[in-house]
């Protein structure tokens, strides 16, 4: 049983291609039944912001161009988007999980969002996955966990929203009393908030499409709450503007911040997108005094603080490793199992045909004496099965579980599909 | 050995403009200690070779604004945590002392006579308001350098070591705010010295009209800060007008009006 993982990432499409492929939660069902019904057991599709990944097991050859035809449709351009995407199969496809999970494939290296990000996806595609994929997401933020515990590769500025912070510390200098106004009610408006009052900013304004959802952030930080429309006049009176909406399109325009910053008195704005895609029209940030940020401009910001992370790798590299060598235990003893018992079940037929028509022959026995054959029989089967048993067990744990499988396969002449 | 002790101090500043060089290329800060401890020593003996001088003539008074400026740079350092001063200030420093010592650092050709303490302090805070408009025009090209990487996003060395916009800007205002009364104190005790000690020292109306200039500058400078609450860029620009125009005026007055002996 395969696994295969085509995807796209921050280091194969730029934003403004990452962002049209980007899956709000309510998308991922249809998107995954579609890839799934070319042909593929189960599925997960990762959507974040710095990637979209479909992971399929027991996926049929056309699998991974039915992703890249989905792709290309939400890319509208005609084009198609298998320039953007990898694909990776198998062991290659676990590690790559591993990987992204523990925060070796992210944008910020060791960024801890990521995990959630990944329990979120699994739980998301929770009909779809199947029972390889639900083990491999389970064991994908263990790994996570584990390279976290056991490394430094998440120490200091390691996750979007905190990168953000430094980049408007390199504004403000010190963050301390600046005023903030986050738009947007999700997870990651909500981290950017801690982190901005960690390092003392006032976070005054809440502002999202639903201002129920508003309220509810804004109660956790001691802040107002207002709906979108009725934030843009904040613009004049805060110093920073985080933004995080769910948004599929376009939210802050020019005109939304021209007009308030004029009445600044030429103090600097700076915003920080989170978003993808992006909330914030880019021809905000040629406005005087404004500093307009996305998601890309964080891994420039981050860099000089993954050096020291840097040298975390190898350390992390190897769990991922260790991990994917586990995994990839158990997954071949899925495979041992089904021969086991379809080895098992025809010497057992042999068994009962074999012991019925020596019973016939033997009609003067009694009930008792019949019943003690039988026993016998079994027995003597279950002797002779438990070294072949034992040592396909044994082969699937050392990873060679298929060559010994195939040479079952041959000598019973079992079929391909075992 | 005055002589000496600004050698050994032009040293330590050559030293010291290596580091915050070297500390820009590599994208981080020195070690703060040394950063603050090479200047200092040479700042040192740098003030144990200005008190020798007798303070009429340029190369001296380039040595003192070298010393004004490593001080200020110092102050820079560990009030503002503006380790990027040393960019400027180190090397300028560096060239000051070395052309002072190549003008040659005797006392000035006009003996000194009474209202010895009025004719230094007059040049003392002269000089220090003229470090002060200088330590402004760097903070100033600071922001400036580094406002426009922020706006370019672009992250390189510029961004990792230089400070963040609102304190150059607080900067170059303190720098400005300071400078002034200094620069008005030692117009005043110039004006001060000459009604009292007439004929003490000549005076040429090329250093009047320098003087005054720089004065009416700054106080410009700071008029348009503190009175019409400039701020950020806008005041950036301003700084750097002021101080490129002091200098123009200097060097135009220098050449229409030469006097080797003397500060003008």
């Amino acid at each position: 049983m395969s696994i295969t993982v085509v995807g796209v990432n921050h280091r194969t499409a730029p934003l403004a291609v990452r962002e049209r492929f980007a899956h709000a939660p309510h998308e991922v069902s249809a998107s995954l039944a579609r890839v799934l019904s070319v042909g593929a057991e189960g599925g997960v599709l990762l959507s974040t912001c710095n990637r979209t990944e479909f992971y399929l097991s027991a996926a049929q050859d056309a699998a991974p161009a039915a992703v890249s035809a989905l792709l290309a449709d939400r890319l509208g351009t005609g084009q198609p988007a298998a320039g953007y995407t990898y694909t990776h199969r198998d062991r290659a496809a676990v590690r790559h999980l591993y990987r992204v999970s523990a925060g070796l494939d992210s944008m910020i290296l060791g960024e801890s969002q990521i995990q959630g990000q990944v329990r979120d996806a699994w739980e998301l595609s929770r009909a779809q996955a199947g029972p390889v994929l639900h083990r491999l997401f389970q064991s994908a933020l263990l790994v996570g966990s584990r390279v976290r515990s056991e490394t430094t590769l998440g120490a200091g500025t390691a996750s979007a929203p905190s990168a953000a912070v430094e980049l408007a510390g390199k504004i403000f200098g010190t963050l301390k009393g600046k005023a903030a106004l986050i738009l947007g009610a999700g997870d990651t408006a909500e981290l950017a908030a801690t982190c901005l009052r960690a390092e003392g900013v006032q976070v005054t304004v809440v502002a999202n499409r639903s201002i129920d959802r508003a309220r509810a952030v804004a109660e956790r930080h001691g802040a107002s709450a207002l709906t979108l429309d009725d934030a843009w006049e904040q613009f004049a009176a805060v110093d920073i503007v985080l933004c995080s909406t769910a948004a599929p399109h376009t939210v802050v325009t020019w005109a939304h911040v021209a007009g308030p910053i004029g009445r600044r008195g030429g103090r600097q704005l700076c915003i920080l997108d989170l978003a993808v895609p992006r909330d914030v029209d880019t021809a905000v940030g040629q406005l005087e005094n404004v500093f307009l940020y996305d998601i890309d401009d964080l891994q420039a910001v981050a860099a000089h603080g993954a050096a020291q992370r840097r040298a975390e790798i190898p350390k992390a590299e190897d769990i991922v490793e260790q991990e994917v060598a586990t995994f990839w235990t158990w997954h071949d003893g899925l495979a041992v199992v089904p021969v086991i018992k379809e080895f098992r079940s025809r010497l057992d037929a042999v068994r009962a045909a074999e012991l019925e028509r020596t019973l016939k022959h033997l009609g003067h026995l009694s009930l008792e004496d019949r019943a003690q054959i039988e026993r016998f029989s079994q027995s003597l089967l279950n002797k002779f099965l438990h070294e072949p048993t034992r040592a396909l067990k044994a082969a699937a744990e050392n990873g060679r579980g298929y060559a010994l499988l195939e040479a079952v396969r041959r000598l019973f002449g079992f079929g391909s599909d075992a | 050995m005055l002589f000496n002790l600004h050698l050994i101090a032009l040293g330590l500043y050559g030293v010291a403009a290596a580091l915050a060089l070297q500390a820009f290329a590599g994208g981080r800060s020195t070690a703060r200690p040394l950063a603050l401890a090479v200047p200092s020593a040479g700042a040192a003996f740098h003030v144990a070779g200005v008190a020798q001088l007798a303070l009429v003539g340029v190369a001296p008074a380039l040595s003192m604004l070298a010393l004004f400026l490593v001080l200020l740079q110092l102050v820079s350092e560990r009030v503002f945590r503006a380790s990027a001063v040393a960019l400027f200030t180190a090397p300028l420093a560096t060239g000051l002392v070395g052309l002072a010592l190549l003008l040659g650092l005797a006392p000035g050709a006009e003996p000194l006579r009474g209202g010895n303490a009025w004719l230094i302090s007059h040049i003392t805070l002269s000089v220090l308001g003229l470090a002060l408009l200088a330590l402004a025009f760097i903070a100033a090209a600071l922001y400036l350098l580094q406002f426009r990487e922020l706006k370019a996003k672009r992250f390189g060395p510029v961004f990792l070591s230089f400070p963040p916009l609102e304190r150059l800007d607080s900067l170059n205002r303190s720098a400005l705010v300071a400078g002034f009364p200094a620069l008005t104190a030692g117009v005043l005790l110039a004006v001060g010295y000459t009604v009292r000690f007439a004929g003490g020292i000549h005076v040429d109306k090329a250093q009047v009209v320098w003087g005054l200039f720089t004065w009416l500058v700054v106080g410009a400078a700071v008029w348009l800060r503190v009175v019409r609450h400039w701020a950020g860029r806008r005041a950036a620009v301003a700084s750097i007008a002021a101080f490129a125009a002091v200098l123009l005026v200097y060097l135009a007055l220098k050449l229409s009006a030469p006097g080797a002996e003397r500060f003008l």
